[in-house]
C-alpha cells in the first residue's frame, strides 16, 4: 500500500512553498488517545515506528498506536552515530543487516522523505594479526553472502583516508582493514520522522508524552498469561498485541509483563566536533582502540566508542570517555589535535550476552519483543520493523530473524556475533 | 564573480597599518591593550596591525574591518555581535587551527588569520543567495527534495557537502603540545567576576584551598568595562585575590564541564609557550558557579547586519580595546546596561542619534543595509523604528535582556526554570549540596550586593567542603550520605523585573551560526516539530558554535509564540557538556601508550628482530627467516623469549582445590615435581584460557597462562578466593614481571642446558617430559624449568629472575654456538605448534567454543564434582557432542595456503572455517586447523574452501590435529 | 566520574575499578536444570533503581566489593568487602 500524504515532498513543492510562503501540512497529527487498538507499540524510535509503518503498508493493519514517554526519536534513535553497514560476522547477522541496508537504500522514495543516506564506505582497522584474521573471517563470510567486503592494506587505507597515520612507527600500527564500500551514514532523525509521517498517513496514531506505566496480563488461562493492553500516564489502552521496542528500557517494560530478559543496560556515549571542511569520506572504526569516527555532510566529526564500563540508566556524559576517545583518534589521525569537541551526549544500550538482538514472541502470549539492540540498533531498524510487522501480520516468525528468538538463551543457542559486534559499529 | 558580489579579500585594509586612528580611541581607563607593544599579523594574506592585549577581532575592528565571516547557508556577511568568546560571526582560521574564536583569542605577532566561510569561489550573487534562493532553503529543505530519482542524490549530496562550515583541519601534526594536570581543591569557583572573586576570597579566608577560573584573560567580569566605581572595586578585589595565598587563579581558562561527584573539567588555554591547552581535571569538594549572564540578541529583520551588536559588545570594544564601534548609533535599551552603553559610546565620540527605550514601549522594527558605497549590502545604514521613522546610523546597539548560562548547573542535575519577572530562565532547586550558585547567574543586584552574596556563598562552600572532608575521614565513607550538611545555603539573590523582549514585529535571525530565522522556526513548529527538542533537531537551531548560549531562549520564545504556549510550558533544551569546546589535543594530553618489553627485547631489536605488537607486549616476530628458524629447532636447538606468558605463584595447602575448580581436568594427584596441561572454561563451558601448572615444592605451584589471558585469570583466581572460597588457604601472586622466560627447544636442547646447569640431572629418567625442577642456570640461582613441548620438540622452558634474563639468554647462545643454537621468534613457534596441532585459545577458539568443540574431550573430566563450565559441558556431551569440531586440515594442493579466516563451503552454505594455516617447512606442504560441521569431521572427508579471490579448492580433514609426529616421540625423547 | 568509597582506600575514581555486575548466586552445578543454569548465566534484573553488585578494586587494593548503587543516579549507598560476612 502507498502512503497517502496530505502533500508529497518534492523539489517542486519546495519551490511552491517558497513562493507562497504557506506552511507545510503537519508532518504527523496529534490524535486523540483511543481506549483500544489492534496493536500497541511501546517506543517511538526507529524500531517502533518502522514496525508501525510496515504493519500498515505491508499488512493493512492500521489501528495501531505507537506510544512513547517522550518525543519521537528522543531515545537511542536520536542519540546514535547513524552508521550503516552489513559486514557482520555470522551468516544470520549478515543476512539480517543486509536486508536492513537494502531497505535503507530505498527508504527516501518509499517514505517520500529524504533520509540522506550517504554511502561512504566503511573501514574497520586491524592493528594486530589477530584482528586482521577476524577481518579476513568477516570478509569471507560476507562474500559468501554476496556482500561487498574485502581486506585491504595500509596503502589503500592511506589512499582512502589521507590523514591516517599508516606508518609502522605507532603504538597501534595499522596492518590492514576490512573495507565495506556499501557502508555509510544517514540522517537518523530524518529516518524517524519519515517513518512517523508515513505511518501517520496510514492512520497509525503516534502518542508522544504518553508513558507506559503497566502492562495488563491475563493469567487466568495459563501459567504465563496473555496480554490485554497497557496502562499509560494518560489512561489504559486495551490491545491484543503489545510490542516492546524500548531499547535501553526494555528490561523495565518487559518486567511489567512479567517477562525477564538477558539484558544489561549500559550507557553509550558519543561526541561531535566543530565543523571543518570535508576531509574524511569513509566511516573509520578501530575495535582495538574502541573508537569510530565519521564526518557528516555538515563537516562535523561524529565520534563513538564502546559502551560505558558499568550498567546504568544515567545518561550523563563522562570526561574519561572524551579523553580516551581523543587519545585514540589522535593515534589514528595525529593532525586533528586542533579540532574541538563541541558537544557530548549519551544514550542507553540494551546489551545481550551474544551481541545479537531478541526479536519475537515471549512466554506471555501477544507480548512481543524487539529488543537487545545494544550498540547496533539503528542500522537494524527497517529490517527489524519489517520482521516484527510480518510476525504480527502473518503469525509466523520470519526466517530472517528466527535465530534471534528469546528462547535461545534457555536452550544455550547463542549467536556468534560476540567476536565482531563488541565494538564494531 | 559578478560585479555586485562581495569578497572579504576586497575589504579595504589600506589603512591597516598603523591602526586606523579614526577607530582607535584615546586611552581608556580600563583598557587592556599595551600601546607600547604593536604587533603585526596578516588577515586574509594582507598585513594587519594591533596591540598586545588586542583580540584578533578588536585589532581588525580598530583597522576598520567590519566583516569577519560569511554565514553558513546564505553566505550573508557577518560582523561583531558579542565581542566575546561566543561571537558567532568571528570564527577564523589561525595558521593550522580552524574555528578560532577571533573575538576572544589575543592577537600574536606573525599570526596568519583568515576568514573561514568566505567563499571567494561562490559564483552567485549574495542578493540572489539571500532573497531568491533563501526562501526555498527553509529548515529541513533537504528532507523534502532530492528524493527521486535516488541515483541523483549523491550528486546533490556532494553540493551540500560543500556548504560544510568551519575552517580547515590541519594535514600535518602540530608542533605544539598539550598537557594534563590533576587538582584536588576544596572550592572550585567558576567565573572570576565580582561574585566569583568575592566567593574565592571568602572561602580562602577560612582556610579552604580555592581554584578560581576565569574564561577571559583577566579577572573582573563586567567590572572591567564599567566606570570608575567598577574599576575601583575591581582593583580592590584583584588585590584581595592576590593577597589570598589559598587561591590559585587560572585565567583564559574555563570550567567547561561538571561530571559526577564534582569531577570538573577545566580547560586552560595558552599555558606556556608551546603548550596550547591543558586539561585540568579537578576533584572539587564543592563548586561555586558564578558564570554571570550572557546578553541575548534581539530578533528582528536585519539583526545580523554588520553594525548591529549587543550593548556588552559595544562597551567591551570601547572600554577594553579602545575601539570606536561606529560613528552614528541607535541604542535600543531595556535595561541599565543599554543605558550605560549609550553613555560609553557618547563618551567615545559616537553620536547617539536615538535612544529607543523598550521600558517606554518603544521598539525597533528592522535594520536596513547600506545601498551605496563601500559598505553596500554589507553593513548597517539605518534602523526602522516602531513608530515608522527611519533613523540613519552605522551602529545599532541592543540591550534587551539576558540568558543565564546554567550549563554547569544542569550538568549537576538542576533544570532551569523560566522566571517571567526576570524574563529569563533561572536555576531551579535541583542542585546537589556540593554545588553553589552566586552572582548574576542566580539573580539581580547592585555590584555590592553581588559581592556580598559571593562572599556568603564562598564561606558556605568552604564550610560545606570542610564538613564533607571530615565525613570522608571518618569511617562513614559512603558517598551520597550527605545528611550532616554544612551551613545552610545563603538565600538566593532577588530578581528585578525586566521587559520580556524576544522578537520584534519582523522576522530575523535566531541562530547566527546556523542561519536559522524566527520564520523558519515558526514554519517548523506549524509543520509539527512542536517540542523544543524536535525543533532543535529539525531546524538545527542551537547546534552551532555557541551551542545555544545566544540562541536557545529566543528559539524557545519563538516556539512558544508559534504554539500559543508560554515559555515556561515550552521548556528549554538540555545544556550538554562541554560548556566551551575542548580540543582533541587537550583531551588526549600527552600520549601515554606504554608497551611491555621483556628483559631481552633490546637484544632482539639489536639482532634484527622484526617487532610484533602482541597485546600489551612487543615481541620478536622473527629474525629474518622464520622457516629457517623452524628447521633449526627441528634439527638443532633454538631459543625463544616467552616472557609474556602469564605466571601466577600459588602457595598453600588448598591449591589443588583451586586447580580442580578452574581447570576441566583433574589436579588432586599432581605430584611434586610434575607439570600438567590444563584448560579453563567459563561457566558457559566456553574455552577461556590454557596453560601448564607445575608443582614446584610443598604447597607451592606456578600456573602459566596465555599472555593475553594473564590478567583475566588473575582476576578470576582472586575472585574465587575472595568471594566464593575465602576458606581456602591459598596465596596468589602474579609473577610475570619477576621472571624472564626462555624456551630451549630442539633435539640438542638437553645438551645445551646440560652445559649451563651442570648440577641438574637432565637424563630422561630423572627429568621426564612434563616435569619441573628448580635449578641454577648459567650461575643464576632461583630459576625453575619445566619440560614441555609446545613446538613438539624436546624442550625446556627456563624461568629465570628477570634481571638475569639477558645474561642467561646470551649464555645459551654463546654456549650453544657449536650446537647451532639460534634464536627463533613468534612466527616460527606458531608454525611449529600448528605442525603439532596445538590450539591457540582465541585463534582456534572463539567466544562460543566449548571445550568439546575445541577437541579437548580427552581432557574434560565430567566425573569431577565441580569445575567451571561443568553443567554446560555435560549437556553438550548429552546432546551427542558439539555441532562443529576443530580438526586438522590439509589442502589437496599442498602448495596452497588458504588464508586464516577462509570459509569452508558447500555451494553458498558455510560448513566451517580455517582458523590457522601455514606452509610447513618440516612437511613441505600447507597445513591447517579449522572447524567443520560434525557430519564432515571424520578423517578423509574432502571439503571445499573458498579462497579470497572467490575460487574454491579442496581440503582434506585429517585424523589428527597434529600434522607432525602425532605420537609425540620427539618431545618425549 | 563517580567515586567508589572503597572500605580500604577511601573514595576513589570509578576508573580504578572493574565492574562485575549484579550479584548472583551460582546454582548447584549438579542439581541445576538447564533453564536454572542459564538463568544464572544470562538473565539479569537490570533494575532502574537500587541494585547490589560486585566491583573489583583492580587498580587499588584489589578487594572485591559488594556495592549498593542506584542505577539512575549512580549514587552509592554502601560499599563493603565482598564475602567478608562468610
Amino acid at each position: 500500500m502507498k502512503a497517502r500524504f496530505p502533500q508529497r515532498f518534492s523539489a517542486w513543492g519546495l519551490v511552491r512553498h517558497g513562493l507562497t510562503g504557506d506552511d507545510w501540512p503537519k508532518v504527523w497529527r496529534s490524535p486523540e488517545l483511543r481506549r483500544s487498538y489492534d496493536v500497541v507499540i511501546i517506543g517511538a524510535g526507529v524500531h517502533g515506528l518502522a514496525t508501525a509503518y510496515y504493519l500498515a503498508a505491508r499488512h493493512g493493519i492500521t489501528n495501531v498506536a505507537v506510544v512513547d514517554r517522550g518525543y519521537v526519536g528522543g531515545g537511542g534513535s536520536g542519540r546514535n552515530t547513524a552508521i550503516l553497514r552489513s559486514n557482520y560476522l555470522t551468516p544470520e547477522g549478515v543476512a539480517f543487516y543486509d536486508r536492513s541496508l537494502q531497505l535503507y537504500r530505498n527508504l527516501s522514495s518509499e517514505l517520500n522523505f529524504n533520509v540522506m543516506f550517504s554511502r561512504r564506505g566503511h573501514l574497520t582497522l586491524a592493528h594486530n594479526d589477530s584482528s586482521l584474521r577476524t577481518m579476513r573471517w568477516r570478509a569471507e563470510v560476507n562474500k559468501v553472502a554476496g556482500i561487498d567486503s574485502e581486506v585491504i592494506g595500509p596503502d589503500e587505507i592511506k589512499r582512502l583516508v589521507p590523514m591516517m597515520d599508516t606508518s609502522d612507527r605507532t603504538r597501534y600500527p595499522i596492518l590492514g582493514a576490512l573495507y565495506h564500500p556499501p557502508g555509510g551514514i544517514i540522517r537518523h532523525d530524518a529516518v524517524v520522522w519519515g517513518y512517523a509521517r508515513a505511518a501517520d498517513s496510514f492512520g497509525v496514531h503516534i502518542h508522544q508524552n504518553t508513558e507506559v506505566t503497566g502492562i495488563d496480563v491475563d493469567v487466568s488461562g495459563g501459567t504465563t498469561g496473555r496480554v490485554r493492553g497497557v496502562q499509560t500516564a494518560r489512561g489504559p489502552i486495551s490491545a491484543p498485541v503489545v510490542v516492546n521496542c524500548t531499547a535501553g528500557w526494555a528490561s523495565l517494560i518487559s518486567a511489567m509483563a512479567g517477562v525477564g530478559l538477558p539484558i544489561i543496560t549500559h550507557p553509550l556515549q558519543a561526541a561531535v566536533t566543530e565543523p571543518v571542511k570535508m576531509f574524511l569520506d569513509p566511516v573509520v572504526v578501530s575495535g582495538t582502540l574502541h573508537v569510530y569516527v565519521s564526518q557528516t555532510d555538515r563537516g562535523e566529526l561524529v565520534f563513538g566508542a564502546s559502551v560505558d564500563p558499568f550498567a546504568s540508566y544515567s545518561m550523563r556524559s563522562s570526561l574519561e570517555f572524551l579523553e580516551e576517545l581523543a587519545g585514540h583518534v589522535l593515534q589514528l589521525m595525529p593532525s586533528l589535535a586542533t579540532m574541538r569537541v563541541l558537544r557530548q551526549w549519551a544514550g542507553l544500550c540494551d546489551m545481550t550476552p551474544d551481541y545479537s538482538p531478541i526479536i519475537g514472541v515471549t512466554p506471555v502470549e501477544g507480548f512481543l519483543v524487539d529488543v537487545g539492540w545494544g550498540t547496533y540498533g539503528f542500522k537494524a531498524g527497517p529490517a527489524a520493523g519489517e520482521a516484527v510487522a510480518s510476525l504480527i501480520g502473518t503469525g509466523r516468525v520470519p526466517e530472517l530473524v528466527a535465530g534471534f528468538d528469546l528462547a535461545r538463551f534457555d536452550d544455550g543457542r547463542l549467536v556468534g556475533e560476540k567476536g565482531a559486534a563488541a565494538v564494531g559499529h | 564573480m559578478t560585479g555586485t558580489s562581495f569578497r572579504l579579500e576586497d575589504r579595504p585594509l589600506r589603512n591597516a597599518a598603523p591602526p586606523n586612528p579614526g577607530r582607535r580611541l584615546d586611552p581608556r581607563p580600563g583598557e587592556v591593550i599595551d600601546r607600547s607593544a604593536p604587533l603585526s599579523f596578516t588577515w586574509n594574506g594582507r598585513p594587519a596591525q594591533g596591540f598586545e592585549g588586542d583580540t584578533i577581532v578588536s585589532a581588525l575592528a580598530a583597522s576598520g574591518v567590519r566583516v569577519f565571516s560569511r554565514s553558513l547557508k546564505y553566505h550573508r556577511p557577518r560582523g561583531l555581535l558579542t565581542a566575546s568568546f561566543h561571537d558567532p560571526g568571528c570564527l577564523v582560521q589561525v595558521d593550522d587551527e580552524p574555528n578560532v574564536r577571533g573575538a576572544h583569542r589575543r592577537v600574536e605577532a606573525g599570526m596568519r588569520v583568515s576568514a573561514q566561510n568566505a567563499w571567494p569561489s561562490l559564483r552567485f550573487d549574495v542578493k540572489a543567495a539571500n532573497q531568491l534562493v533563501g526562501r526555498f532553503l527553509g529548515p529541513g529543505f533537504y528532507y523534502k527534495t532530492f528524493i527521486a530519482p535516488e541515483r541523483l542524490w549523491p550528486a546533490y549530496e556532494s553540493v551540500l557537502k560543500r556548504f560544510a562550515a568551519g575552517g580547515r583541519a590541519s594535514a600535518e601534526p602540530s608542533h605544539d603540545s598539550y598537557d594534563k594536570r590533576y587538582a584536588h581543591v576544596d572550592v572550585l569557583v567558576a567565573g572570576g567576576g565580582p561574585a566569583g572573586m568575592a566567593a574565592a576570597v571568602a572561602a580562602a579566608a577560612v582556610g579552604a584551598s580555592v581554584m578560581l577560573v576565569e574564561e577571559e584573560y583577566e579577572l573582573g567580569g563586567h567590572l572591567r568595562w564599567g566606570g570608575k566605581r567598577e574599576l575601583d572595586l575591581l582593583a580592590e578585589q584583584r588585590a584581595a585575590v592576590d593577597a589570598s595565598p589559598g587561591i590559585e587563579v587560572l585565567t583564559n581558562s574555563v570550567v567547561t564541564a561538571r561530571y559526577d561527584d564534582n569531577w570538573m573539567a577545566v580547560l586552560q588555554r595558552s599555558v606556556f609557550p608551546g603548550v596550547r591547552e591543558r586539561l585540568v581535571k579537578a576533584r572539587a569538594t564543592t563548586v561555586v558557579v558564578a558564570a554571570g549572564l550572557i546578553e541575548r540578541p534581539y530578533v528582528f529583520a536585519g539583526n545580523d547586519l554588520p553594525g548591529v551588536m549587543l550593548s556588552t559588545a559595544a562597551r567591551r570594544l570601547v572600554n577594553l580595546w579602545a575601539v570606536k564601534p561606529g560613528t552614528r548609533a541607535v541604542v535600543f535599551s531595556a535595561n541599565a546596561e543599554g543605558d550605560a552603553a549609550a553613555a560609553d559610546l557618547e563618551d567615545a565620540g559616537v553620536e547617539i542619534t536615538r535612544l529607543v527605550d523598550a521600558r517606554r514601549g518603544e521598539n525597533i522594527v528592522r535594520a536596513l543595509a547600506a545601498r551605496h558605497g563601500a559598505a553596500r549590502r554589507t553593513g548597517l545604514s539605518a534602523v526602522e523604528l516602531g513608530d515608522g521613522s527611519i533613523v540613519e546610523c552605522d551602529l545599532l546597539v541592543t540591550a534587551i535582556g539576558w540568558t543565564a548560562p546554567t550549563s554547569l548547573l544542569n550538568m549537576a542535575g538542576d533544570r532551569p526554570v523560566y522566571d517571567p519577572t526576570a524574563a529569563r530562565f533561572r536555576p531551579g532547586d535541583g542542585l546537589p549540596d556540593s554545588v553553589f550558585v552566586t552572582g548574576g547567574l542566580l539573580g539581580d543586584g547592585t555590584v555590592d550586593e553581588l559581592v556580598a552574596h559571593g562572599s556568603d556563598v564562598g564561606r558556605a562552600a568552604a564550610a560545606r567542603s570542610d564538613a564533607r572532608s571530615v565525613r570522608q575521614d571518618r569511617s562513614d565513607r559512603a558517598a551520597g550520605a550527605d545528611d550532616d550538611a554544612g551551613p545552610a545555603r545563603p538565600a538566593p539573590l532577588p530578581v528585578v523585573p525586566h521587559p520580556a523582549l524576544f522578537r520584534s514585529t519582523t522576522h530575523g535571525i535566531v541562530d547566527y551560526s546556523e542561519d536559522v530565522s524566527s520564520k523558519d522556526l515558526i514554519g517548523a513548529a506549524h509543520e509539527g516539530y512542536e517540542s523544543v527538542e524536535l525543533l532543535k533537531r529539525f531546524t538545527t537551531v542551537t547546534m552551532g558554535s555557541a551551542q545555544g548560549k545566544l540562541e536557545t531562549v529566543n528559539a524557545v520564545a519563538v516556539l512558544a509564540e508559534a504554539t500559543g504556549r508560554t515559555i515556561g510550558e515550552t521548556g528549554t533544551t538540555v545544556w550538554r557538556p562541554p560548556y566551551a569546546p575542548m580540543s582533541l589535543g587537550a583531551l588526549a594530553g600527552r600520549q601515554f601508550e606504554p608497551v611491555r618489553r621483556s628483559p631481552m627485547q633490546g637484544w632482539h631489536e639489536a639482532h634484527g628482530a622484526r617487532p610484533l605488537v602482541a597485546g600489551a607486549w612487543i615481541r620478536p616476530d622473527h629474525y629474518g627467516d622464520p622457516e629457517a628458524e623452524v628447521r633449526n629447532v627441528r634439527t638443532n636447538v633454538g631459543i625463544i623469549d616467552v616472557t609474556p606468558l602469564g605466571k601466577l605463584d600459588l602457595r598453600g595447602p588448598d591449591v589443588p582445590l583451586l586447580l580442580n575448580l578452574l581447570y576441566v581436568n583433574k589436579w588432586s594427584k599432581l605430584a611434586e615435581g610434575a607439570v600438567r596441561y590444563g584448560v579453563m572454561c567459563g561457566d558457559d563451558g566456553v574455552v577461556f584460557d590454557d596453560g601448564v601448572t607445575g608443582h614446584l615444592g610443598p604447597d607451592h605451584y606456578v600456573m602459566s597462562t596465555t599472555s593475553s589471558g594473564a590478567e583475566a585469570v588473575l582476576n578470576l583466581v582472586e575472585h574465587v578466593l575472595a568471594t566464593d572460597h575465602p576458606e581456602w588457604r591459598i596465596h596468589v601472586t602474579p609473577v610475570v614481571g619477576d621472571y624472564a622466560s626462555i624456551n630451549v627447544a630442539g633435539p640438542d636442547s638437553r645438551a645445551l642446558l646440560g652445559r649451563l646447569a651442570p648440577e641438574l640431572d637432565l637424563s630422561p629418567g630423572a627429568f621426564a617430559y612434563m616435569q619441573v625442577r628448580s635449578a641454577t642456570i648459567a650461575g643464576v640461582t632461583g630459576c625453575f624449568t619445566w619440560r614441555i613441548g609446545f613446538t613438539g620438540e624436546l624442550s625446556y622452558e627456563l624461568h629465570v629472575p628477570a634481571d638475569r634474563g639477558l645474561h642467561v639468554w646470551e649464555a645459551l647462545l654463546d654456549t650453544g654456538r657449536d650446537l647451532g643454537c639460534a634464536p627463533f621468534g613468534v612466527e616460527a613457534q606458531r608454525i611449529m605448534r600448528l605442525e603439532k596441532g596445538h590450539l591457540i585459545v582465541g585463534q582456534d577458539s572463539d567466544g562460543l567454543t566449548s571445550a568439546y568443540a575445541a577437541g579437548l574431550d580427552w581432557l574434560v573430566k565430567p566425573d569431577k564434582t565441580d569445575f567451571l563450565g561443568k553443567p554446560e559441558l555435560a549437556w553438550v556431551a548429552e546432546r551427542g557432542g558439539p555441532t562443529a569440531q576443530l580438526v586438522g586440515l590439509q589442502p589437496v594442493d599442498g602448495t596452497l595456503v588458504p588464508p586464516e579466516g577462509c570459509q569452508l563451503v558447500e555451494g553458498t552454505t558455510i560448513v566451517g572455517r580455517i582458523t590457522s594455516s601455514r606452509m610447513s617447512p618440516t612437511l613441505g606442504r600447507s597445513i591447517g586447523l579449522g572447524y567443520v560441521d560434525r557430519r564432515l569431521a571424520s578423517a578423509g572427508t574432502v571439503v571445499s574452501v573458498r579462497l579470497p579471490d572467490g575460487t574454491e579448492t579442496p581440503v582434506t580433514v585429517m585424523a589428527d590435529l597434529a600434522h607432525f609426529d602425532p605420537e609425540g616421540r620427539r618431545l618425549r625423547a | 566520574m563517580i567515586l567508589v568509597p572503597c572500605p580500604h582506600c577511601g573514595p576513589r575514581n570509578a576508573s580504578e575499578f572493574r565492574y562485575l555486575g549484579e550479584e548472583r548466586a551460582r546454582p548447584d552445578p549438579v542439581a541445576a536444570t538447564p533453564p536454572e543454569w542459564r538463568q544464572y548465566l544470562y538473565r539479569r534484573t537490570n533494575p532502574a533503581g537500587w541494585t547490589t553488585e560486585t566491583w573489583h578494586h583492580s587498580s587499588g587494593c584489589r578487594a572485591f566489593l559488594t556495592v549498593e548503587r542506584h542505577t539512575v543516579t549512580n549514587e552509592i549507598r554502601s560499599c563493603t568487602v565482598a564475602g567478608a560476612h562468610t
